[in-house]
């Protein structure tokens, strides 16, 4: 964990960071400037991760792709020049995330993450993870979850994104108000209010605990009511990325919306969940990467890895979900 | 981009994208991310506009702007960096103020859609009436630290941005100011209106000078003046002439040593001639210039010990520890360098009043040279050379902390750090990358839905809220009333300060409602200058006079009612009144929801002695200066859009924190006024506050 802090921050580095640290304060400054972050996946979503992270002083980050730059690429992930097309995407993306921040050490790596052994990721504080199939997100989550890294994962399909958060077991504070009234001596009352750090902590569980859960059970039934049809939303897409080893593609719209269905109907079933609970209007949005819903969703996702690592407030805990179709953003937790 | 790939988009989103041209206002923090999701997302005919210039303090979240581009134009660097994410592009960036009349009606017209991206009240004020004159949809948005909102705009369908009345900006009484400052903020107030009677616009409501005229005074105002003091004519009433504070430094060269004795030893001890002030009140101590106490702990001690039998705190040492070696080091005038292990950055070291005294005649030398180096460059002219204070500028910031730190001292209030001096002098809201990022993503799905309203489906639906009938902006028929003494009250202020400057009026025109229509304020140049010192009583305008204001550029008319009120609150020359009964409906929300906090305030009063000019509020951190993104801070209530109830809970909580502590900063606003005064859900968009909130909410914190 991040519990080293480095040497004080510096006059320039105070001039630079000075709107946020009035914000989150020097110590969690100094714990972002400590933490060495893995951004895999150079989507539309990883360059507004990378974006966010960089400009708020991490110490370094690996932008970790082995996909080549596409036309879907470019309208999302800013960091990719237009002439990049046909690149190595982690690579194309490394000059414009350095430009932002030369105070952190930007690299690129080039290799398939699936490929990447547990060793690999224990060189990082923290590890964010999109563009991934379900299989290597649970392996590599519980590589974290050994080592004690931050764990996160998020993606963005069309207008729909999700984040997953598991930091096991979490320590942080939080800033609590509280309101004491006191008798003066003329016999008035005066109300103080002062502000206590709190420390707290909260637990997580891994993804695979997260996405396998039997929503028969009785602890379950009930929250299926209330839990957002846009966490099985993120079942179907990550199936249809394990079936086909690719992400519903734009130029097959027709056939990957059939295809979606089928996948739900399916999954659906599997799962015991009636199929009202999820629209079928579904299937339409979630083409390519929306610019707008990477911002929200890599907004989200960076600020709770700033969260994190500065052990300040509580995190997510543990999905977060976003879609036009609700216009708005919710937390669920799901697998405790 | 995302509407050049057939099947990425629907189609109608496709086409009303590739169709659209949009006005984007504001090239800051929100505006760099918005001109990047537009961009991608395939809007290709966009005008920015922002007349601000590239400081090193924006570059953690504008980031379109690197350090090569400090000081130069945002909206013509925003455009280069933009572009380069789509070539195909076409960016239009004025680096201008968009409160121009170059600005006008046929300039709205052009584009289908209004995206504010603005830190400031007065903009939004003036970008909001021209959408509303020129019936184009303006997407208004805002954040502050971990919050932020965006708010659709309609025209007749929803709630304009004024519909709501905002909470006025915090000011503070004259005499507490001038004369018994109590708080920190009160000195840094001062302070701030020091450096511009000394080296900037000299505004003669800014008077730093002890005041003879304070009310608690009055009867006996302070005939012991400074007699010998020949230099400025002794500080009787305000309205006596005098020489100017500027006038009076620049006969002195700027001396430090004599500005000092002026400020911090004689103006002190003429207050404290001023003998019924100090019945209740703890007197300040003059400080003088040779003799400094050696650090700021020198409060009542009662514990009958000589001041050298006293223990140190580890603390007191390091200040001892630090003004010794200040002094040895000046001393020996050689150069001293260590390292402070205590983890704090420079600005977050408090000073000792030597330090004070050393950064004040340092920050007044540089001033003066710079007045000194601009003059000679324009001897010709007989203007005076005028420096704008600035939070950025090192001088002007190490001015303002010392004076105000000195002052502090004498006054017996708490001294505050240089850091902090920079959040209150300059009201600075906290800002990141995320927070405008996710505001930014909302204001272009708000677009892109509003481009696309049949396409059902694809969108969530929200509930909107009517226009407010009794908006004194987007009402057919707007009126306000407005409260003054019509005996000293003149036309230049109504017409800058009241108009202009409350109104936000970009250049009125006024005329009597007497069946004759006698025009009182022309926007004609010179037209009815000679009208200006005149009050509104030798114009006829008496209590009950009606006004038809007009702003001919904002497409604007408003009746302004004039109530003649002799007893205003002290240190107010006006007060403007919405409607009367929605201002009492008001006034019982905040009673009712603010209880604690009044109750709270009147206490404080009572343990001061003194009254606060508009009351309400508690707390000290926010002077009222450019306040970036002053108030977007409203949240509002999101119980019909979301189902979760955990969620909301969270919300709610999380947002009542929130305001209290990173937002607001220290206008303690009673709740439900933020609330409404956020623009609040309004129309087709309204979800789109609400989800704002919602992500923030949940999940930024």
């Amino acid at each position: 964990m991040i519990e080293k802090q480095g040497e004080n921050i510096t006059e320039d580095e105070a001039a630079l960071y000075d709107r946020q640290i009035r914000l989150w304060g020097l110590d969690a400054q100094k714990r972002l400037r400590a933490s060495r972050v893995l951004v895999a996946g150079l989507c539309g979503l990883g360059a507004e991760v990378t974006k966010n992270l960089v400009l708020s002083g991490v110490k370094s980050i690996k932008m970790l792709d082995h996909r080549k730059v596409t036309q879907i690429d470019i309208c999302a992930n800013f960091l990719a020049p237009h002439d990049s097309l046909g690149k190595n995407i982690a690579e194309a993306s490394k000059e414009r995330a350095q430009i932002l921040n030369p105070m952190v050490q930007v690299t690129a790596d080039t290799g398939n993450i699936a490929d990447k052994n547990d060793e690999y990721f224990t060189q990082f504080d923290v590890v964010c993870i999109s563009r991934c199939q379900r299989e290597h997100l649970v392996r590599i989550n519980n590589v974290c979850n050994q080592n004690k890294i931050l764990f996160f994962a998020g993606d963005v399909f069309g207008m729909f994104g999700y984040t997953f958060t598991d930091v096991q077991e979490h320590h942080y504070v939080e800033e609590v108000k509280e309101h004491k009234t006191v008798k003066k001596q003329d016999g008035k009352t005066q109300t103080n209010e002062t502000t206590k750090m709190v420390k707290r902590v909260e637990t997580f569980y891994p993804l695979s605990q997260a996405l396998d859960v039997d929503w028969t059970t009785k602890k379950y039934a009930s929250q299926l009511r209330r839990v957002s049809p846009a966490y099985f939303i993120m079942h179907i897409i990550m199936e249809f990325m394990s079936l086909h080893g690719r992400t519903p593609d734009p130029a097959h719209r027709k056939e990957d919306e059939v295809e979606l269905l089928t996948i739900k109907n399916a999954l659906m079933d599997k799962m015991n969940i009636p199929q009202e609970k999820v629209n079928n209007n579904f299937a339409g949005i979630v083409f390519g990467q929306m610019s707008p819903v990477c911002a929200i969703v890599g907004g989200i996702l960076a600020q709770e890895i700033i969260k994190t690592v500065s052990q300040k407030d509580p995190p997510n805990n543990n999905f977060f979900f976003f879609s036009t179709l609700d216009g708005a953003g919710v937390v669920e937790c799901v697998g405790h | 981009m995302a509407t050049h790939i057939p099947g990425l988009l629907e189609e109608k989103l496709r086409a009303g994208i590739t169709s659209s041209k949009v006005l984007v206002v504001g090239a800051g923090g929100i505006g760099c991310e918005l001109l990047k999701d537009l961009v991608l997302a395939g809007f290709e005919d966009i005008e920015v506009i922002d007349l601000d210039t590239i400081d090193v303090s924006n570059l953690n979240r504008q980031f379109l702007f690197q350090k090569k581009h400090v000081g130069k134009s945002k909206a013509e660097v925003a455009k280069e960096s933009a572009l380069r994410f789509n070539p195909r592009a076409s960016i239009t960036a004025h680096h201008d103020s968009i409160i121009k009349s170059t600005y006008g009606m046929s300039f709205y017209q052009k584009f289908d859609l209004v995206m504010n991206a603005l830190d400031n009240r007065s903009a939004r004020n003036h970008v909001n009436r021209m959408c509303l004159a020129a019936d184009i949809p303006l997407v208004e948005s805002g954040t502050a630290g971990y919050l932020g909102q965006v708010t659709v705009i309609k025209k007749g369908v929803t709630e304009c941005y004024e519909c709501q009345p905002k909470p006025s900006q915090k000011t503070y009484p004259g005499c507490t100011i001038r004369n018994t400052p109590s708080e920190p903020i009160h000195c840094i107030v001062w302070a701030k209106h020091l450096f511009n009677q000394l080296f900037g616009e000299a505004d003669p409501d800014e008077d730093v000078s002890p005041d003879a005229a304070d009310p608690e005074q009055v009867g006996q105002a302070g005939q012991a003046a400074l007699g010998d003091d020949k230099d400025h004519n002794t500080h009787t009433d305000g309205n006596v002439t005098r020489v100017s504070t500027r006038a009076w430094a620049k006969s002195h060269q700027y001396q430090a040593k004599k500005l000092f004795t002026k400020l911090f030893t004689e103006d002190i001890h003429y207050l404290l001639t001023m003998d019924k002030l100090w019945e209740k009140r703890r007197k300040p101590t003059p400080l003088l210039w040779d003799s400094l106490p050696s650090d700021g702990d020198d409060n009542d001690n009662n514990d009958g010990l000589i001041e050298d039998q006293r223990p140190w705190s580890v603390e007191r040492c390091r200040q001892v520890f630090e003004t010794a070696v200040n002094n040895l080091y000046n001393r020996v005038k050689g150069r001293v360098v260590w390292d402070n292990n205590d983890g704090l950055i420079e600005d977050q070291r408090p000073w000792s009043v030597e330090r004070c005294r050393q950064v004040f005649e340092t920050a007044v030398n540089n001033l003066y040279n710079r007045v000194k180096s601009e003059e000679k460059e324009k001897e010709d002219t007989e203007d005076d050379v005028s420096l704008t204070w600035d939070k950025d500028d090192p001088d002007s910031m190490d001015f303002v902390t010392s004076c105000a730190n000195i002052r502090a001292h004498i006054f017996n209030i708490p001294q505050k750090t240089r850091f902090d001096v920079k959040s209150m002098a300059g009201a600075i809201i906290p800002a990141i990358a995320t927070t405008n990022a996710i505001i930014a993503g909302v204001i272009v799905l708000e677009a892109m839905k509003l481009l696309t309203e049949d396409a059902r489906g694809y969108w969530w639906a929200a509930p909107s809220t009517p226009p407010r009938p009794k908006c004194t902006v987007c009402a057919p028929r707007p009126e306000l009333t407005v409260k003054l003494d019509t005996r000293h009250t003149t036309i230049r202020t109504l017409d800058q300060k009241i108009l202009r400057g409350s109104i936000n009026m970009a250049a009125p025109d006024v005329e009597i409602m007497d069946g004759k229509g006698t025009i009182v304020i022309s926007s004609e140049e010179g037209e009815t200058e000679c009208n200006m010192g005149k009050t509104l009583q030798e114009l006829g305008i008496v209590d009950g006079t009606r006004l038809n204001c007009d702003d001919f550029l904002q497409s604007y008319t408003l009746v302004v009612n004039i109530v003649h009120c002799e007893k205003l609150d002290e240190g107010t020359e006006f007060t403007i009144l919405g409607n009367s009964e929605e201002i009492k409906k008001a006034q019982e929300e905040e009673a009712e929801v603010a209880a604690e906090v009044e109750q709270n305030r009147k206490q404080k009063i009572s343990n001061d002695g003194t009254k606060t000019a508009d009351g309400g509020e508690t707390s000290d951190e926010m002077v009222v200066a450019e306040v970036e993104d002053d108030d977007l801070v409203c949240l509002e209530d999101v119980e019909d859009e979301v189902e979760e109830q955990e969620v909301e809970e969270e919300e709610e909580e999380e947002s009542r924190k929130r305001r209290s502590d990173d937002i607001v900063g220290g206008e303690t606003q009673p709740l439900k006024k933020l609330k409404s005064g956020g623009g609040s859900s309004s129309s087709s968009g309204s979800g789109s506050g609400d989800s704002s909130d919602v992500i923030e909410e949940v999940m930024l914190d």
